[in-house]
């Protein structure tokens, strides 16, 4: 009794654990030799380790990001970052084991809906599924859910939205694919479906409708190829910009002996390495969960439709990617100015989420309503993807998050369902 | 209003396959004997296109296996986005429903990375990384 109260009490409480676990079970279901067996769940152990050690280091930079803004604009200044989110979760709040299982829950669900409805959408983008067990379960936990509720009801909603999203995209993704071989499997949809609506209604109709793909652009974007450099010609700029605000004086008492803009400079490199080490994290996590579960999931579906990550969609409307990013971030620059003045915190454009989410908005913007589909829709959908994560801004600070907020629009809108529906009818009963 | 309710429609397009006659037939192998021997003689530049075009003639010839082959040629060679992409992308995803319909893990699990790597192709083209 003793040892199953030691493994119970020490052992399976720890979110590592409970990951590498899962893990070890999707190696074992696919017959995997006892060496892949051990070496894969130990990767995974390892892989929520580096992740949480990332995890500090950005809390560490938005720590003070978080002061310097206040002392700076007199307001909070909120980074859109689901990573920071997630990394936060798992460790600072204790959330880890409970979002681990409700990410194998969303898998199930997912599984369950598509064998048995006429959905037969199969969600394969990993760390997408990753960000909705997130927002599940900090949003479940925030509505009052506990153990086995939380997970069910996190795997139910994250499982609905894996199979809801691809097939609500699908009727634009047939026409711009051509195909009904392939979906689309990104947590950005709502998003997409807004900018088609908007192209639809605002852009350029019948003959007159003209494809941004009949323009030549330049068809790369040079300055976005690495990910971790255009995080951080973003951020250095803000953090120094920031400090300058905030003044040498109050800069001084944070950086010590250091220059003040020069702290600031090497905060907004932490910053970046703090995502950069997350997300190989994320990646060692993943690594050995996803295919083993991917494949399990194909299997037990056999006539699915596979929902792929945005970058599907890419060569078939490239300008159309181009203008999108550009014109979510103008939205999302004047979101960030606009939004303060409505009482809400100040969202700072995200580099990332306007390459991958923008540039998939533009080519629905561009199909329903061509060029100026496109530009009106790309605009509005940058305001739109900043409105919503500003909304949990109260929430995510009354839960001790510092100074971050989610990105992808579905994950958001899951998580108001939990805090404007699921909240009040379970704090009624 | 954005075509909802037309999937079995399509579906339906889909299913039926174009059945190519023996004159088609035999322009496609020309093209291939052709392309071949351009290949032998091709600067390593214009190989990645040749093998491209190739991989498009063994497709439409219905020779999927060496459609692949020449396809992943060309993306080795070049990285790329075009009609070549899209095809390998939906010969990789046909050979995964076929392997998920055996129950085939294996297979299964080896085309779902090669869809993964098409994926980072994509991003990677968008991006200009060479």
């Amino acid at each position: 009794m003793g040892v199953i109260n030691f493994i119970i009490q020490n052992i399976l409480t720890q979110a590592s654990i409970t990951i590498a676990l899962i893990a070890m079970l999707g190696l074992v279901l696919q017959k995997k030799s006892v060496g892949q067996v051990i070496s894969g769940t130990l990767k995974t152990l390892l892989g929520f380790q580096v992740l949480s050690a990332g995890s500090s280091i950005i809390v560490g930079s938005l720590t003070y990001f978080g002061k310097i803004f206040k002392e700076g604009f007199h307001m909070q200044g909120i980074i859109p970052s689901i990573e920071a989110i997630n990394g936060q979760a798992m460790n600072e709040l204790g959330l880890g084991r409970d979002i681990a299982l409700t990410f194998l829950a969303i898998f199930i669900f997912n599984i369950l809906i598509a064998r048995f409805t006429k959905w037969k959408y199969i969600f394969l983008t990993g760390q997408a599924i990753l960000w909705m067990a997130t927002m599940t379960t900090v949003f479940g936990y925030f509505s009052g859910l506990r153990g086995i509720a939380l997970i069910l009801v996190g795997g139910f909603v994250g499982g609905v939205f894996a199979v809801a999203m691809p097939a609500i995209a699908q009727p634009f993704v047939r026409k711009i694919t051509g195909s009904n071989d392939i979906a689309l499997g990104h947590f950005c949809t709502i998003g997409y479906i807004f900018e088609a609506g908007v192209g639809y209604l605002f852009g350029e109709k019948g003959e007159k409708k003209k494809s941004i793909e009949d323009i030549k652009l330049p068809t790369q974007l040079e300055f976005l190829q690495d990910t971790y450099l255009s995080v951080m010609v973003v951020m250095v700029p803000l953090y120094i910009i920031t400090a300058a605000f905030a003044g040498a004086k109050f800069g001084a008492t944070l950086s010590g002996g250091t220059n003040y803009l020069m702290y600031a400079f090497l905060q907004a490199i932490q910053f970046v390495v703090g995502v950069y080490v997350l997300l190989s994290g994320v990646r060692m996590l993943l690594g050995e969960i996803v295919p083993a579960f991917r494949g399990i999931a194909m299997r037990l579906v056999p006539d699915s439709i596979p929902a792929l990550d945005c970058p599907v969609l890419f060569p078939y409307s490239p300008n159309a990617v181009i203008l999108g990013f550009i014109t979510t971030t103008i939205g999302s620059v004047l979101a960030m100015f606009i939004l303060p003045q409505f009482g809400l915190a100040m969202i700072l454009p995200g580099m990332l989420t306007n390459f991958f989410a923008g540039g998939t908005a533009g080519i629905f913007g561009n199909l329903t309503g061509g060029r100026r589909g496109a530009i009106i829709g790309g605009i509005l959908h940058g305001f739109f993807i900043t409105l919503l994560p500003a909304l949990l801004v109260t929430i995510f600070n009354s839960m001790g998050f510092v100074n971050a907020t989610a990105t992808d629009v579905d994950t958001v809108t899951a998580a108001l369902i939990y805090a404007w529906l699921l909240s009040p009818i379970l704090k009624a009963f | 209003m954005f075509g909802f309710g037309k999937k079995k429609e399509k579906a339906e397009q889909k299913t039926a396959t174009i059945e190519l006659s023996p004159e088609q037939k035999a322009e496609l192998n020309q093209v291939i004997a052709l392309k071949q021997q351009e290949l032998a003689q091709a600067e390593e530049s214009l190989q990645a296109v040749l093998y491209e075009e190739l991989g498009l003639a063994y497709e439409e010839l219905g020779e999927t296996d060496q459609a692949v082959s020449a396809l992943e040629k060309s993306l080795q060679l070049k990285k790329s986005a075009g009609r070549g992409y899209k095809t390998l992308l939906k010969l990789y995803n046909q050979k995964r429903a076929a392997a998920a319909k055996a129950n085939d893990g294996q297979t299964l699990q080896y085309y779902l990375e090669k869809i993964d790597q098409m994926m980072q192709i994509s991003k990677d083209v968008t991006r200009g990384i060479k």
